[in-house]
């Protein structure tokens, strides 16, 4: 086994790891700190396939911030509460099962589809000068429009969670 | 990670090394925190044990290695536990990534019948391409230890100060990713090697048919970015939590903020990880404003040429000139730690909402014009 294949095994198991880890887990504590191990893993897959700028971002966006608020807002919440209210009922009990089959519908359909795709020819090869310069030239000029619509599509996002907190009283009440 | 064993063992030897030296400056800065407070306050600090009281360091670490182990009763305590451990992995990864002086080629050598080499080892754990994006990356990620141990510690005033630290981390590492956008704009790239090899020779910018340039000046990036380096530098200070944005201790309100339950060595992990990131700042500052390795007025290629003068082989010369660089990073690195000690007993502690209100209303918008007013700079004189 060569050190690339080991790395890539490694790191596969590490995600996949990461992964079931946050559905199994009761405390959703563990779960999102499982999450942030699925979301480094996945980063460093991203390394040893050469996309570095990729690998960086998903690091500082995914497990850098967006993690670390869920994180912060889950130590907050009554978590006994929740995990007696995810752990019993009947509901919740039917929706566990539903998930489950659909994850498992989507994780075999998956690897149905993978064996149909042709194996990787010169990706590695090709002379790529700059990966990030070159994502930067594609994202704005090919695709500049879903670019810029992502970006309407997060300002509203934004103006949207302002003013529901605001038509709420917000956290200082009307002033 | 290396061509072949000879290689692949020396980047190892090259990790560990690096880990070690960031591990092992921590108590000399320790030591200098407190004899150069004690220095600002009109008082000796440290000085009966050895000379200068150096070897209170190794007394303290004796202490810190000997002192009882213990986890609250409240606490969950494999996060309890694991948090300390995760406080180093951040530091130490990120700061591997910053080159410290210009690559050493080692020339080939014949062992047991095969021909080994060239190799080119580079003075840093790693390099990545996008080396700024990797290491803002990584160093983002501690933000968990401290939620970790806030929460794992099980008490109110650990979960209050943890909450605060992260809300900390996260406001001030937008305005810190922001105020490097303009200096990776002006050197067009991610990699810290290249942006010292841009900082080489005398300072020149031109621009609408004019001229400036001077003979003296070197050509670093804080004349290009002031602004950027004010902005970066403070961004840094409460990155790693140090005065006076050290609301993650806040020892008047919070006892000692999310690290209240920890005693012993756990306590000196997250100090030495509070170090690596001052450590990481300073080198980043280093690297962006003021050359990296790079000596003023001369070039990596000049000193070389200077050494081989002095009648040194080519090895000879290139390991001088590596180790020339070296001393002239950490000249530079160990001023910028001194600024981070001088500060931090200096000013006084931010108020929660001033510290909000810096970063997002004051440190925000500034970097933000920054980076405009580079973009409009960049493509009026490429025109």
């Amino acid at each position: 086994m060569t050190a690339d294949a080991f790395l890539f095994w490694f790191l596969a198991l590490v995600t996949i790891g990461g992964g079931s880890l946050v559905i199994l887990m009761r405390n959703p504590i563990y779960s999102a700190l499982a999450l942030v191990f699925t979301m480094c893993g996945v980063s460093a897959l991203f390394v040893t396939l050469g996309a570095y700028f990729v690998a960086g971002v998903q690091l500082i966006v995914y497990a850098g911030a967006v993690m670390v608020l869920f994180v912060m807002v889950l130590m907050l919440f009554d978590l006994k509460h929740e995990i007696e209210a995810f752990a019993k009922g009947q509901i919740s009990g039917a929706i566990k099962i539903l998930s489950g089959g659909l994850l498992a519908g989507i994780v075999g359909g998956a690897i149905l589809a993978s064996t149909k795709l042709s194996s990787p020819t010169d990706a590695a090869g090709a002379a790529v000068v700059d990966p990030s310069k070159a994502l930067g030239y594609k994202l704005f000029t090919q695709h500049i429009f879903a670019f810029e619509a992502l970006g309407v599509l997060l300002l509203v996002i934004a103006v949207g969670a302002v003013a529901l907190a605001r038509s709420k009283g917000g956290t200082h009440g009307q002033r | 990670m290396g061509r072949d064993i000879f290689e692949i063992s020396i980047n190892g030897v090259k990790l560990l090394l690096i880990f070690f030296m960031m591990v092992q400056a921590v108590p000399i800065l320790v030591w200098l925190e407190r004899r150069g407070s004690a220095f600002i306050q009109n008082r000796f600090g440290p000085n009966r044990v050895g000379p200068l009281g150096l070897l209170q360091l190794l007394a303290d670490a004796v202490k810190f290695l000997t002192k009882e182990d213990f986890a609250p009763d409240k606490a969950v305590r494999k996060l309890f536990y694991a948090a300390p451990v995760f406080a180093l992995i951040p530091a130490a990864i990120a700061y591997a990534a910053i080159p410290m002086s210009v690559p050493f080629t080692f020339p080939a050598f014949e062992f047991q019948g095969t021909t080994w080499g060239p190799y080119e080892l580079k003075a840093q754990g790693y390099e990545i391409g996008v080396g700024i994006v990797f290491i803002l990356g990584v160093a983002s990620l501690a933000a968990y230890t401290i939620l970790m141990a806030g929460w794992g510690s099980g008490s109110k005033f650990s979960l209050l100060g943890a909450l605060r630290a992260s809300a900390q981390v996260i406001s001030y590492e937008l305005a810190m990713g922001l105020s490097i956008v303009g200096i990776i704009m002006m050197y067009g790239t991610f990699n810290l090697t290249d942006m010292i090899q841009a900082q080489q020779g005398p300072f020149q910018f031109s621009a609408f048919g004019y001229t400036i340039a001077s003979e003296w000046l070197p050509n670093w990036g804080i004349f290009y970015q002031p602004v950027a380096f004010v902005l970066f530098f403070s961004a840094a200070f409460a990155e790693s939590n140090r005065l006076p944005f050290d609301l993650a201790e806040g020892e008047a309100e919070l006892v000692a903020g999310f690290h209240t339950e920890y005693g012993g060595f756990k306590m000196l992990m997250f100090f030495i990880g509070e170090y690596g990131h001052m450590m990481i700042a300073a080198g980043l500052a280093t690297t962006f404003f003021f050359g990296g390795y790079g000596i003023p007025w001369v070039s990596t290629q000049e000193m070389h040429q200077i050494i081989m003068g002095m009648g040194f082989s080519e090895v000879g010369a290139q390991g001088l000139n590596a180790l020339v660089h070296f001393l002239s990073y950490n000249i530079k690195f160990a001023i910028f730690l001194w600024i981070f000690i001088h500060v931090r007993w200096t000013l006084p502690r931010f108020r929660y909402d001033q510290l909000m209100d810096l970063g997002w209303k004051t440190m925000l918008p500034w970097a933000l014009a920054n980076t405009v007013a580079t973009a409009l700079v960049i493509y009026f004189v490429s025109i």
